[in-house]
């Protein structure tokens, strides 16, 4: 007996948005960093201190750090104000959960589709979600930095580790959110240590 | 109906096999959707097929009772039991219980379905003994098909989005019953503000799952004693969650007995609980359970008679969400 059968699976919302990538811009002397820090584990002080390296290295004019009110939910309507308003480039993150590290990415997509250049910041245990995540809302290239072991998934380091790792992603951070010339080789990802 | 893919099988059995093939599945064989079975479904429950019963924003995903229906039937419910379904969905659904964060978390938390009204009786929800495990195709398949709706519409498949390190059996079927029947007690909804004869879904995600086994039948120890398993875990909340951050505590039999038999009602039980819970911690292992008040120490009567035990379900960063079993729109 021949039988039919129905998909049991999800449609992606016809209200759902089509993503872009913002322009870079050339350089990021001048540019005010929006840091989206969704506060898992530590990674507040490694935020911190990524927005410090940021400017030490490559001249920021400022930064402006939200710090949402749980790990894996959006910006409060007013924290993304504070950030849209004022950011022209942004680092999102810390994708050290498996919810958390998704919903950064989200941050991350939401804030490039209104032109503002975008990274998250993601551990490689948590890279697949992100992949998965992306792939199923069309999110194309995004840009990630990802940095592996020994440092923990969910961001429990010191204080000198977190800075550390500031340092150790800058560079990266950088490249992901400048406009670099065609072959110069942009680094989607930092190697495990 | 509006689902736009169809699959053809030369029987039963492959059906079930491709749907496994193609990860449809928990792991364990469905039901095959057929459209007449699911159409049945949502006829059953007066659902049009494109009625929206919630979404999750981050995925970009919305869940329709049509995609609910086919979980549903997949799961082996029955066509009366839908209306619980959609009501369940759509409390796991609503803003305050945190779907992407509960179904894609590391910590692998699962929903525990808690149905309290007439209900019950109508589609034999187990209350009583044994009621958390297998042997009742209503407790059985109705948490069911939430998980399948979890896997299936709001896309969370281990491996992807789903990052649980060890997920856990509850994430198979996690439902019961208030037994409103054993006492006087307050049932669950009406606490929370629904009618007596309203059938009512309270979904609660559960990060924690422990046993509070005190065979001292003084009610001082009972509660001491729950007071101290639960905090021996903490609860993982924060300031997101607000002044609705709760925790369930299903009061076993015995305990449900000694209570009353001090005369303690529900509404006193809670108050003599919630600062058990509260005070503030000494250490790892002696940590603040901070819901939010007495009233936010939701307590659910069930289980049968035997050990002396009740059991405490902990949340992952959710409110619990009460719900009413309503027909749909159509």
């Amino acid at each position: 007996m021949a039988i039919t059968t129905l998909d049991p699976r999800s449609t992606r919302a016809a209200t759902a948005t089509r993503w872009s990538r913002a322009t870079r811009p050339v350089s990021l002397e001048g540019q005010i960093l929006g840091l989206v820090c969704n506060g898992v584990g530590d990674c507040e002080i490694m935020f911190d201190r990524l927005g410090e390296v940021l400017t030490e290295r490559y001249g920021l004019a400022g930064v402006v750090k939200v710090v949402k009110p749980s790990v894996a939910v959006p910006p409060e309507p007013d924290q993304w104000l504070r950030v849209t308003d004022r950011a022209t480039v942004a680092v999102t993150g810390f994708g050290g959960c498996g919810s958390c590290s998704t919903r950064s990415l989200r941050d991350a997509l939401e804030l490039e589709a209104i032109g503002i250049p975008a990274v998250v910041v993601v551990h490689a245990a948590l890279i697949a979600a992100v992949n998965a995540l992306n792939q199923f809302l069309g999110g194309g290239d995004q840009a990630i930095v990802r940095f592996g072991y020994p440092h923990d998934p969910t961001a429990h380091w010191t204080k000198e580790e977190s800075a550390d790792i500031a340092e150790m992603i800058a560079e990266a951070v950088r490249d992901q959110l400048v406009r670099v010339p065609a072959n110069a080789g942009v680094r989607t990802e930092l190697a495990a240590s | 109906m509006t689902v736009t893919e169809h699959y053809e099988y030369t029987d039963y059995p492959q059906a079930i096999e491709d749907y496994f093939e193609r990860g449809f599945t928990d792991g364990l064989p469905i039901v095959p959707p057929t459209p007449e079975a699911v159409e049945a479904m949502l006829t059953a429950g007066g659902f049009s097929g494109d009625e929206v019963l919630g979404e999750v924003p981050t995925r970009d995903v919305i869940v329709t009772a049509e995609k609910a229906a086919v979980n549903a039937v997949m799961a082996g419910c029955r066509p009366d039991y839908f209306p619980v379904v959609a009501a369940a969905v759509r409390a796991q659904l609503h803003r305050m219980a945190n779907a992407h964060s509960t179904t894609a978390t590391l910590a692998g938390s699962a929903h525990a379905v808690i149905i309290n009204g007439p209900v019950r009786a109508e589609i034999d929800v187990c209350s009583g003994q044994a009621c958390f495990g297998p042997g009742f195709r209503a407790n059985a398949t109705i948490g069911r098909a939430v998980r399948l709706v979890i896997r299936n519409v709001e896309n969370s498949v281990p491996g992807a989005i789903d990052r649980a390190t060890f997920s856990w059996p509850l994430r198979y079927s996690f439902c019961f019953g208030e037994n409103e029947e054993a006492s006087d007690w307050e049932p669950l909804h009406v606490q929370r503000g629904f009618a007596r004869e309203e059938s009512v879904v309270t979904v609660q995600s559960v990060m924690d799952f422990v046993q509070a086994l005190e065979f001292d039948p003084d009610p001082e120890a009972i509660l001491d004693c729950i007071a101290a398993i639960a905090r021996q875990r903490g609860m993982f909340f924060d300031e997101w969650c607000g002044t609705e951050r709760s925790l369930v505590v299903v009061v076993g039999a015995e305990h449900q007995r000694r209570l009353i038999d001090a005369g303690l009602s529900k509404q006193q039980v809670q108050e003599k609980l919630w600062p058990r819970l509260a005070a503030p911690g000494t250490g790892r292992h002696d940590q603040a359970v901070t819901a939010a008040g007495p009233e936010n120490v939701l307590l659910v009567a069930a289980g049968g008679p035997g050990i002396a035990c009740s059991w405490i379900l902990l949340p992952h960063l959710s409110n619990p969400i009460s719900e009413l079993v309503t027909r749909g729109a159509a």
